[in-house]
Formats: structure tokens, sequence, C-alpha cells
């Protein structure tokens, strides 16, 4: 008798149900779990569900989904029933996982090593020479014993009779055991209880030991370790980065590096600084253009060479993709025998090669039942179930197995078991996949407790994140207390003190530098739409004409504005050019698409910031999105909000990042694009205002949350040269244009390596600002013709604005140039 | 008869290069008839760091980076090399060509697994009917392996015209075998397919032919230019060489620099440069008999 919520499996026939095997009592280790959610209660249940959720966006989980037209940054689907494997059965899981990477790590030491398995018929010669992972400039490169496998993932199922199986082997750059990790987090925050009560092993032991492990496999004292990823748009990015903080490594990407006298360095902005070790997470071929794929842009040339030099360490090791094909699964039981002298102890999924003359005949007589795979994953073809083949189509398909036999792999199809799956208000069972993985201490093998669970997106048996599929944690119920060790909260490590951060990478100084820029270019666009929106519908001719010159101060490329000199816009065209600011996200300088940019660069250094940065980014992003049905009248609100959450993050970048380089790129990043904007709007001002033109001198206090200051120093009467003062000489101003400069001065020489001539630039131009006498100046007062010398002094500033404002942007190259560019440039391949 | 070979290659670059990592595969290898009595690489600007390494298949490569920025890169490969006698003697009775083919994947021994690694698909060559059914008009049943070689050879040599213009060192091999044009590097390339795809075990040669100037004239230094031809195992007698370009077998003519499954693996200078923008490519080969 149980949980009415759970609707029973009827419609998936034989398969094995997870939770019961009648579909009315639980399984003895679901029990509890069962009690719990009916005790927690539907309703509360999803109240939880949608915090979860909320959770997941806020913290900028993603999986990229690379045909998905919401395109990259898709948030990370996760369901919160975890899937319960009872202890013994764990104990059986656990064995059968570290043998086959006992067994697969031996077979790649023979294939590179002396190929003693093909000579003596074990291995069939054709599976490796037609292979196109098979990496032949790492044959022979001596490598510390038993280290080509770092980690592994091994993919299982159940099939009906309750047996598992293994469906493929993950062995070179595994990814999904972060995710797991996030996933625990998440689950187990929802149901608190239970987890507390359950003795469920806990995943941060494993994690604790990958590290150890990497740092005991530089063979050095105080390793610098990176992971190497292939980028923000890669599928797993999200994990890359969550694993490099977790685990306290760089994150870096191919261009970050650089092989110098044989040996790897990451490129930072204070010079090069030696690796010893690389996790990485760029398909073997990729990872360097001079001996492997010469096309690839990910890697490092020269790479190759390293590590035949014993220079660095790379986890997995290079080559290891060779046995990541089903193709390999049918020579294991014999393998197994052979270098372990044990039994296969789990079974992979019955697997033909066709590069076997049986195994052909056998699949071609038996098409029906198989599906038919790439033997070689890199050739990239989706999988072709034989039984979905029109009779046509089957003989054409005959003919091009017989082909190329080496090319494919056919495999039973194993009717996948189910599990149950929250799904608005109840729970529905869906076929899952349990992805597992083993670690290589080296001293020994050990397995994380519990995996990624993969789900199929509806009733299909295809379970693929890439297809959409959702995720799920695995909770392994133990018959006795566990080890409660949290990597956040590690108890007995000893720790030495040290006052140095993390070194900076070129590119994440290059990211973090543009994100204090168009955090600073988000608040400038919202300050000026909030001081335009308010005013446009109750704008007077005289005022439209001020709305039109703030509205310029955007420097908009992308102007909905009519253009013609002729006439000026009128009210209702500025207003729709309101709205297309504040609500067009393909316009590339409205709000929206600025706090985008900002989401999308935070994300490329979310490794780098705190976890209340990334909420905030999480919620920027959020806050882009502007609800349906929103009336314009609801638009100064929004924009408030918005720059709320901008204030925020200003806040949060002056009181909580440490004074590194990091925090100085960033706010020499924000500190250049407020004077690049405010000389822009100082310059309205020194071009001669008509009376009618008044009212811009009072928004251009109020978007530089300038008006309180003004009015305690002047009362009401608003005055031009009051205003330049405040806002451009007054150096106490956080928002003039001396302070701006003067902080850049102060921020560029803190800069390792810096450029004397730029310092000097900067320098020139902040004594240039301070030597205008604002009070020696005339302004032509409306109605007033006075030509004097002081008019003479104003064109003079007018002209230093308009000098400025081209010094702005080179200057901002010639840092890129010197601090970021070389992390941009790609080698360049020749020769081949 | 003993050669003096020098290879010069020249790379000069729009802007400077800040940092180049370059592998070259220019030693020529020692043979039963070759003997290599000198050889010597030149690097300018000399480079940081120097290794020498034998790949996979038994080259000798050399792997070097230049660290200083540079505007042109000058390599310059210097061999001298003996030739005795013949590469493997071109017996006329063999084994029928199928029994070889059926031969190869159950040969475990050190020659037959040397050979079977050839018989695959390579990063520029590809197995396809068009060109097995090419090479069954030279491959008929249960002719001697040699003969056939020999008869697709000519025909090769026969069905397409020598044109530096129409492919490049990325053409594929499909694309010459359709355009029936193309180098010496495209007709090695396409008869390696065609052996291939009847599951035979070929494999892709670069060295250098000796060239003869025209009577009367003398001999033009640094005319010569590097050449690739073929290797095909035979079970029982060994790798038989054929060039396709010239309609010959390979004599004391041509100079073995390295093999591979194809150009890819033995392109003689390779390499990966940061920035440099536009560049310009300049090979001079000057292949000198010493008439001893």
């Amino acid at each position: 008798m149980i949980v009415d919520l759970y609707q029973t499996p009827l419609r998936y026939g034989s398969a094995y149900d997870e939770l019961s095997a009648d579909g009315v009592t639980p399984r003895p280790h679901w029990a509890h779990l069962m009690e719990s959610l009916r005790a927690i209660g539907s309703e509360e249940l999803g109240r939880r569900w949608g915090h979860a959720e909320r959770r997941i966006r806020e913290n900028g989980i993603t999986y990229n989904i690379y045909s998905d037209p919401l395109g990259a940054n898709r948030a990370w689907k996760i369901d919160i029933v975890p899937l319960l494997i009872a202890a013994d059965e764990w104990r059986f899981i656990e064995a059968g996982i570290i043998q086959r990477a006992q067994l697969l790590s031996l077979l790649l030491e023979d294939l590179y090593g002396s190929q003693e398995l093909i000579a003596g018929g074990h291995f069939p010669a054709a599976l490796l020479y037609a292979n196109p992972a098979f990496l032949r400039p790492l044959v022979g490169v001596k490598v510390p014993a038993h280290s080509y496998l770092h980690m592994l993932a091994v993919d299982l199922a159940r099939s009906p009779d309750g047996k598992w199986w293994v469906l493929a082997d993950r062995t070179q750059a595994p990814s999904g055991s972060g995710y797991a990790l996030e996933n625990r987090t998440i689950v187990s925050d929802v149901l608190p209880d239970f987890f507390r009560a359950s003795n469920v092993l806990r995943l941060a032991p494993f994690f604790r030991a990958q590290r150890e492990a990497l740092n005991q496999f530089a063979e050095c004292s105080n390793p610098r370790i990176v992971l190497l990823t292939p980028g923000p748009l890669n599928e797993t990015y999200f994990e890359h980065s969550y694993i490099a903080r977790y685990l306290g490594f760089t994150l870096v990407v191919g261009a970050d590096l650089t092989v110098r006298d044989r040996c790897v360095f990451l490129k930072t902005v204070a010079g090069l600084e030696r690796v010893d070790v690389i996790l990485r997470r760029v398909d073997d071929s990729f990872c360097d253009p001079l001996e492997l794929r010469s096309e690839s842009l990910l890697g490092v040339p020269g790479l190759v060479d390293a590590i035949v030099a014993g220079n660095v360490k790379v986890a997995n090791a290079l080559g290891s993709g060779l046995i990541e094909t089903a193709a390999v699964m049918p020579f294991l039981p014999g393998l197994s025998k052979h270098l372990l002298g044990e039994q296969l102890k789990l079974p992979s999924v019955a697997t033909w090669w066709c590069g076997q003359t049986y195994a052909l005949d056998w699949v071609l007589n038996h098409l029906d039942s198989v599906v038919v795979k790439p033997a070689f994953p890199s050739r990239g073809m989706e999988p072709i179930f034989g039984a979905e083949l029109r009779q046509a189509e089957k003989g054409k398909f005959a003919d091009q197995l017989r082909a190329r036999p080496n090319e494919y792999v056919a495999q039973e199809q194993i009717d996948l078991s189910t599990a149950p799956v929250w799904d608005s208000g109840r729970l529905n069972a869906r076929r899952v996949v349990l992805r597992t993985y083993v670690l290589n201490t080296g001293s020994g093998w050990i397995a994380l407790p519990g995996g990624l669970v993969r789900v199929a997106e509806s009733e299909g048996s295809v379970v693929s994140m890439q297809r959409g599929g959702h995720s799920k944690d695995a909770w392994v119920l133990w018959d006795s207390p566990v080890d409660t060790f949290s990597m956040l909260r590690p108890r007995n490590e000893p720790v030495e003190l040290r006052r140095v951060s993390l070194v900076v990478p070129s590119s994440v100084a290059d990211n973090v530098f543009w994100l204090g820029r168009y955090a600073e270019r988000a608040e400038n666009i919202a300050r000026i739409l909030r001081a335009i929106v308010p005013r446009v519908r109750l704008a007077e001719e005289a005022d439209l004409g001020c709305l039109i010159r703030l509205h310029s101060c955007l420097e908009s490329r992308h102007s909905k504005l009519p253009k013609s000199k002729n006439r000026r816009p009128t009210s209702l065209e500025l207003e729709q050019e309101m709205i297309s600011l504040i609500t067009d996200v393909k316009r590339p300088d409205s709000l929206p698409s600025t706090l985008l940019e900002i989401s999308r660069i935070g994300g490329t250094v979310r490794e780098r910031l705190s976890a209340d940065m990334t909420f905030l980014i999480g919620q920027l992003r959020e806050s882009s999105q502007i609800a349906h049905g929103t009336q314009f009248l609801d638009y100064p609100a929004m924009l408030t909000a918005c720059l709320e959450l901008l204030s925020a993050f200003s806040g949060m970048e002056r009181e909580n990042i440490n004074r590194g380089l990091g925090w100085l790129f960033m706010t020499t990043g924000r500190r250049l694009e407020r004077a690049i904007y405010l000389t822009r709007q100082l310059r309205e001002i020194t071009i001669p205002l008509a009376e009618h033109d008044w009212s811009l001198l009072e928004c251009l206090l109020e978007v530089a949350d300038s008006s309180m200051t003004y009015r305690a120093r002047y009362y009401t009467t608003l005055q031009p040269l009051a205003v330049l003062d405040v806002l451009m000489a007054d150096g106490t101003n956080p928002r003039s244009l001396d302070f701006q400069l003067s902080h850049l001065v102060d921020l560029y020489q803190k800069l390792p390596r810096h450029v004397p001539e730029d310092l000097q630039a900067m320098r020139v131009a902040l004594e240039l600002l301070r030597s205008f006498d604002l009070r020696e100046l005339e302004y032509p007062l409306p109605g007033s013709a006075t030509v004097g010398t002081g008019l003479d002094g104003l064109s003079r500033l007018e002209r230093f604005l308009r000098e400025l404002e081209r010094l702005l942007p080179s200057w901002s190259n010639n840092l890129s140039n010197r601090y970021f560019s070389h992390a941009r440039t790609f080698p360049i391949s020749i020769g081949q | 008869m003993i050669y003096k070979i020098v290879h010069r290659t020249t790379y000069k670059y729009k802007y400077p290069v800040s940092v180049a990592n370059h592998v070259a595969c220019l030693k020529p290898r020692s043979l039963l008839h070759q003997e290599l009595a000198q050889s010597e690489l030149r690097i300018q600007p000399p480079p940081a760091t120097r290794t020498e390494r034998v790949d996979y298949f038994g080259n000798l490569l050399c792997f070097f980076s230049v660290q200083e920025p540079h505007k042109e890169l000058v390599v310059e490969a210097r061999s001298e090399v003996v030739m005795q006698g013949n590469a493997t003697p071109w017996p006329k009775n063999a084994i029928p060509w199928e029994e070889a083919a059926r031969s190869l994947p159950g040969d475990h021994s050190p020659a037959g697994l040397e050979a079977y690694q050839f018989g695959f698909e390579s990063p520029r060559i590809r197995m396809r009917p068009e060109f097995a059914s090419y090479a069954l008009e030279s491959f008929t049943p249960e002719r001697p392996m040699p003969e056939a070689l020999l008869d697709l050879t000519a025909r090769i040599h026969k069905d397409f015209r020598f044109d530096a213009k129409v492919t490049n060192v990325r053409t594929p091999t499909e694309e010459v075998f359709r355009e029936r044009r193309g180098v010496c590097q495209d007709f090695a390339h396409l008869q390696i397919a065609c052996l291939r795809s009847l599951n035979l075990a070929a494999r892709y040669v670069s060295g250098y032919l000796r060239t003869y100037p025209p009577p009367g004239r003398p001999r033009l230094v640094g005319a010569d230019a590097s050449h690739a031809w073929v290797s095909a195992y035979c079970p029982g007698i060994g790798w038989l060489d054929m060039d396709p370009t010239n309609n010959v077998v390979p004599s004391n003519g041509h100079v073995t620099l390295a093999w591979g499954r194809d150009y890819s693996d033995v392109s003689p200078l390779r390499g990966l440069i940061l920035g440099g923008g536009a560049h310009s490519l300049k090979v001079a080969v000057d292949m000198e008999p010493l008439d001893v």
C-alpha cells in the first residue's frame, strides 16, 4: 500500500521498476522515502520543487545543448526524487566498476606500450589500426605506472530481470561528476530530514581523493593544476567551472597555455607560470595541433612533446579515448581472464563489432533486434534502430555495413528500468540510466557512491542529456553510519596560511575587465532610461529636445529614432525607442542585451566569483526578461529594481572582492566605462545650452545621482558651470570625471608590467582636466549674447573632452593588447 | 652512388611571429640499400629548444621551437646518402593478390602486423568502392600481386595528367580521381586508396628523385623537388616500391626520406605559429650526385 502519488509503470510492460516490484508495494529500501514524501505532501513538494528550480537558475547551473534554439546556457533539469540504491547492491556495482577500471587501464597500457595483446590475438589489430582515436605519437611514451585513467565513467542500466549491464564506458574526459555533486547539494536540501536520517553515502570524500590524486600525480610539491576546458560553449562548461572552483584548480582554455622549453606555462597578467598537471575536458585529439589534429583551436601546440619530455602530466592521459567505444566490449570477458585472471563481474550489454566476420554476419541476420552505432564516435552518426528501418532501407544499410564493417558496432537494446520522477504534482515512471565514476587514487581505485542518473525525456527509450533529458541524484543507502566529511567544511586538513590568491590568467583578466565595463554600461543605460521614461509622455515640445539630447548620450548605434535632419522625432517615436531599448533582446545596445552580456561574461569567470555574486548575476539575467503584459507605466519601477541589483553588484565589487589583480581589472573596466560616457554627457553642457534646454542639466544630475549634492550646495538654482563643477571637477564625487581619471591612474600603476607611456597619457589627461578653472569660464546665459574670453575657455574645455573621448577607447585598446591579446590569438597551422 | 641533398625551406611572414613550434621530417631513413652518411639540420633563427624523436613509423623527426620574434624562418636539411644496390627486387611471380589481402588480418608476426596497419583509412585517405573498381581492372582474379601492382602503376600514369596547378596539399583524393590530374602526392594517395580499398596494405613514401638535365644542358642547382611514391606489402616478399608519377620502379635514383599512412604523417616541415599574418613559402631542393 503506497504512495497514491505514484502512477504504476504499466505502460512500460516488462521493464524493471526501481521503486516497486508489483506497482503497489515499495521495495524495502524505498519504503522510508515514500513515507517521507507522503508526509511532506504533494503541495509542499511542489513548493520545494519550485524553490529548487529557482536555485538552479540563480546558481546558473546550465547544460548547453548544441542544437537548442534557446542557445547556450540552458538551465540544468533535475528531479527531486533520488534514485535509491541499497547497500548490498552498491557493493556489487562498486566491485564491478572498479574491476572494469583496472581492466581498461591495463588495456590502455598495453595498446600504448608493448601491444602484446595484439600479437597474442587477445585484441583485434584492426580495431586498433582503424581507430582514429589511436594517437600514434603517444605510443611508447613513458608515463607513471597505471596512470592512463585518472577517472572512468561507466553507464549502467538494469534489465527486466533486475541485472545491471554496462552500456558505455567514458575513458577520456568523463563528464557529469560535477553535476552529480550539484544535484546532491540541491536534492539533499529538498529532502533534508530524510537525507540526514538515511545514512546516505557522501560524495565529498571522492572529490577530496581526486584532488589528492592529482596532487600526487604531479610528483612535485605545491603543483599548479589547471582544468583545461574547450570553453563556455561546451555542453558541460558549467561543470568545468564548478569543479575547478570546488577543487581549487585554475580553469583555463587552450589559448591560456603555452609551451616553452618543453614545459607548459599558464599565461597570466603577471607573466608565465609553470603548469604541472592538466585535468582535461578537451578531447584528446584536439589537445595539440602540432602533433594531433592540426586544425584544432582548443589545444596547446607542443603539449605532446612536453608530455614526452615528462614535464607535464595530463589526466586522463592523451590517447585514452582509444577505448571509448562499445567495439571493445565483446573482448572484455576474454581480456579480464587474461589480464586479471578473473571473470568480468559486470557484463556489458550484448555487443557486436562488425569488424569481425562472424559478428557482421550475425548483425546482418538480426538487424531488427539491434541498434547500430559508429564504432568510432568521432565519425559522428546517429544510432540506427534496425527495427525502425523500412525493408528497402535495410538492404541499403546492410550494404553500408558490408562496405565498411570496421566502422560499426551493434548492440542489443536493453529494456531500461524505470524510476519515479516528480512531474507536475505526481510521481511518474521514467526510464533511467546510471552513470557511475571510478577514480584512480594512485594506490588503488575508489568509486563515487551514487552517480548521475539520466532520465528519458518522455516515454521514449533514448536517454540523452543532449536530447533534453532530466537528471536525478543517486543515493546509496548504507547499512551503517557514514562519514559526513564535506569539502566545503573540511575538518582536520592542515592548511598553509596564504595571502596570495589564485593567479589570473590573461583570458580571465580580459573577462573581468569587460564584466566591469558591462556592469557599468548597464547602469548608465538604466539611469538614462529612467530619466527619460517618466518624462516622455508629459514632455512639451521644449522638454522633448532635452530628452532627445539625453538619449543621444547613449551613442546608440541601433537607434530606432528617425535620422531625418529636417524634423525632430516626435514624443511617440521616442516612446517607441524607449520600449525598444527596454525590451528588445535582439538589439545589441538594449538594456536586456547588456544584462545578458553581463550574465554571459559572468558565466565564463564563474569559478572566480563568490556565490552571492553568481546569484546576483542570475537575478540580473532574470530581470532581462520582461513579463508579458508589462505596461509603459511599469517601466520606471522596473528600471529602479534593475538599478538596485546593479548597485548591489557594484557594492559587492567594492566590499566583497579581494584587492587582487582580478579586482584591479574589473574596477579599471568600470572606471573606464564611466569615464567614457561621462565625457560624452559633459560635452552636452560645454556646447552652450539654449534656454529651453536647461532642464537637461537636471536630467544629467539625476543620471549621475548627484542631484542632492548639487542642491545642498546651490539650492534650486541650475547653473551649467555649477553642474560642470559637480560632475566634472569635484574629485570627492565618485561620479565625477576627475574621480574616474585619478582612479584610473592609481589602478593602472598597480598593474604588473604596465606601460609607462600609457600611465603618462592618463596622468596628462588628469592634469589637463584639473588645469581648467571653472570660475574663470563664462557660460553664455540665455538671452545675453556675450562673447568674452571666458567663452574661449569653454570651447577649449569642449575640445579637451572631445580629445578625451578619443583617448579613452584607444587607451582601453592598449590595455587589451598589453594584458589580454595573447590570450585571444590562436596559433596558425602551417605546412600541413 | 652517393647523393648530397640540400632541402631548404623558407617561410616569410608579414608580421613578426612571436612563438613557433615546428616538426621537421627531413632526415633520410637508413635502409638496407640506403645508408645515411651524414645529416644536419640548420635552423635560422636559432631555436630555443630542439629534440629528436623517432616516430611511430620509425621516421626521424626533429622538434624545435623558436621563441624570439622573427619574420623569416629558414630550415635547411643537408644530407649525404649512399645508395647500395636496389630496394627489394621485384619478382615476376608471387602469390595472387587475393591471397595477400586474405592473409593480412590473421598474420600476427611482427612483419605482418607492421604491414597490416597500412591497410586502413588514414587522415587523408578513404576507402571507396570507386577506387576498388578502378583498381580491379588491374587486379584481375588470381593475378600475381607484383604484376597487378605494376599494371595499376602504369594505368595511373597513363590516365592521370601531371598538373601542378589544380591541386594543393589539401585536395581530397576523391577530387583527384574525378579530375584525373594532380601531382606526385596526389597520385601516391590515389594508388594507396586503390590498394587499401582492396584490403591490401600500402604506405606513402616521401623522398627525393634524381632529375636529369636535358641533354647538353648543365644540371640546375635547386631545381629538384621533394617527391612521393608508394610502397605495397606483398606477403612472403616484403615491401615493393612503385612510382605512379613516373611509372617506374624506384631504384638508385629515389632516396627515401620517411614513410607513413599518408602525407599527413610525414609532411617535411609543419608548425604552429603565433602571429605572423600572411606568409609565403619557398622550397628549394638540390640533389647532387657525387660520383666516386
